[in-house]
């Protein structure tokens, strides 16, 4: 593999507005049930002073996805560029790889009866366009970003956020710019 | 946490079930005094469990007409391994069939009324090699798919799963049901010291799970979703049905049977096989709703 393909969010731009969660939503048609995005609220006690944070995840494409091990029909794909792929096609409605994925991001369509995910808009990426959650964050929290020892060393890049499973499972492609927290002043 | 998944409760407990009662004939043929009416009853039992299991592990896929595809990755999936191995324990099934429909001599063993024919003349006089070689192939891809079986629930995700467990657990229902079973297909056909040995089994594999589920019980509060497995299974009233249907209740009466002369009454083995049966369909099902994997905590 050449290159790995990921998310970078920031924490500290994102204003909860669910756009991506939408934004992917249109883009795929999905039905209500799966969703493929997500906005979390993260917990105000993580922090050493209240605040109100938030963070967005899909599929984040791990660099030793359990969802393709554990997979029976390879359904799953991981290409060059680090994006896994899944082939509604070659599933059979197992449910083996939303139990073995830490973030729940494959999930079933009940209406299907077959896992559906995230694909990182792999065909608008291949025409030089970006993923629909991140054309559509007004204000440009989330970024498709290539995943390296460059960014890694980056002063302010998370792994992880206070609430997520442990990055060592599956090395998620995903990256973070936590939330800074200001000076705050309160009447009691 | 988990949900009733009945079609993959069925498919464990009954095909261990098959299995077990594979391995006990293989076990009571290596001395050659297998009763041929034991084997032909064993047999078509445990095809039928094994039919039924297989039959019912469909049920829970999405697109159950498509289940051949799940042999299409036996590089990393262990459920691509677990359905290779099942499908090659039915193959070698029905060799095991075939072996039990072919005419038997006349060939007795004269012990009591009844006339025994011995497994060393089963299949119209093939040499009792044949049938105990079918026998332990049989049992062995049987015993492979069942660790295959055990082995997709050991995901990094689930803290409770992600050890030994599950593959001993496994393991011992099949040992546990598969010689009680064998005692109850048996019955008059087995000599005592066949009875015996398999309520020796029974007993052992019983301790050793009791023994085993406390280690592992202390175990899980390692991890927080271990934790709350172990506070899942302590709190549910179907878990100390399990601990007295199939630990305290079984244990009593295998001591007792074993203590009588006669090995006891048929009614009383086959009233431990009943308890043991539930209580381990009830274990199979709690190890299913009890799962708490590692997730995102953070608010929705």
């Amino acid at each position: 593999m050449s290159k790995q393909l990921g998310f970078l969010h920031n924490s500290e731009k994102c204003v909860g507005c669910r756009g991506c969660e939408i934004a992917c939503k249109n883009e795929y048609q999905i039905e209500a049930t799966p969703q493929w995005r997500k906005v979390f609220q993260l917990h105000e006690d993580d922090f050493s002073l209240p605040t109100r944070m938030f963070f967005s995840m899909a599929c984040n494409h791990c660099a030793h996805p359990e969802c393709l091990r554990v997979c029976p029909v390879k359904a799953y794909t991981k290409r060059e560029d680090g994006i896994v792929i899944h082939d509604p096609n070659r599933c059979i409605g197992c449910r083996l790889c939303t139990m073995a994925c830490p973030y729940d991001r494959p999930q079933i369509n009940p209406a299907k009866k077959k896992v559906e995910k995230c694909n990182l808009c792999y065909q608008r990426i291949d025409q030089g366009e970006k993923p629909a959650c991140v054309t559509a964050c007004i204000p440009g929290a989330l970024e498709l970003v290539e995943i390296n020892d460059s960014l890694d060393q980056k002063t302010g890049i998370l792994k992880t956020l206070p609430g997520l499973p442990s990055p060592k499972i599956t090395s998620p492609s995903i990256r973070f710019i936590g939330p800074k927290q200001g000076k705050q002043i309160r009447r009691d | 946490m988990g949900d009733w998944e009945w079609p993959l409760i069925l498919f464990t407990v009954l095909g261990q079930i098959a299995i077990g009662i594979i391995l006990m004939l293989w076990w009571l043929a290596r001395n050659r005094n297998l009763n041929i009416q034991l084997f032909k009853r064993g047999v078509h039992v445990s095809g039928g469990l094994l039919l039924i299991a297989l039959l019912a592990s469909l049920f829970h896929l999405g697109h159950p007409e498509a289940a051949y595809r799940a042999l299409a990755h036996l590089g990393s999936s262990w459920l691509s391994r677990e359905i290779l191995f099942f499908l090659l324990t039915f193959l070698a099934w029905i060799y095991l069939f075939r072996l039990s429909r072919q005419q038997t001599s006349s060939h007795t063993l004269g012990s009591g009324a009844s006339i025994i024919t011995t497994a060393e003349t089963a299949a119209g006089g093939q040499p009792t090699s044949n049938l105990s070689l079918g026998l332990g192939i049989t049992s062995l891809l049987g015993l492979l798919g069942i660790a295959s079986s055990a082995m997709i629930y050991v995901l990094p995700r689930v803290p409770a799963w992600n050890n030994g467990g599950p593959v001993l657990f496994f393991l011992l229902t099949t040992g546990l049901l598969g010689a009680l079973c064998t005692l109850v297909l048996g019955g008059n056909l087995l000599q005592t010291a066949q009875k015996k040995l398999l309520l020796q089994v029974s007993l052992g594999c019983t301790i050793f799970s009791l023994i085993l589920s406390v280690i592992y019980g202390s175990m899980l509060s390692a991890s927080m979703e271990g934790a709350a497995s172990l506070n899942y299974h302590l709190s549910s009233p179907l878990f100390w049905v399990r601990a007295l249907v199939s630990w305290l209740a079984p244990l009593l009466l295998l001591v007792i049977i074993l203590k009588s002369p006669d090995l006891g009454k048929k009614n009383l083995i086959l009233t431990v096989t009943l308890l043991v049966g539930l209580g381990e369909i009830l274990g199979r099902a709690l190890f299913y709703l009890s799962a708490t994997g590692i997730q995102i905590t953070a608010l929705f």
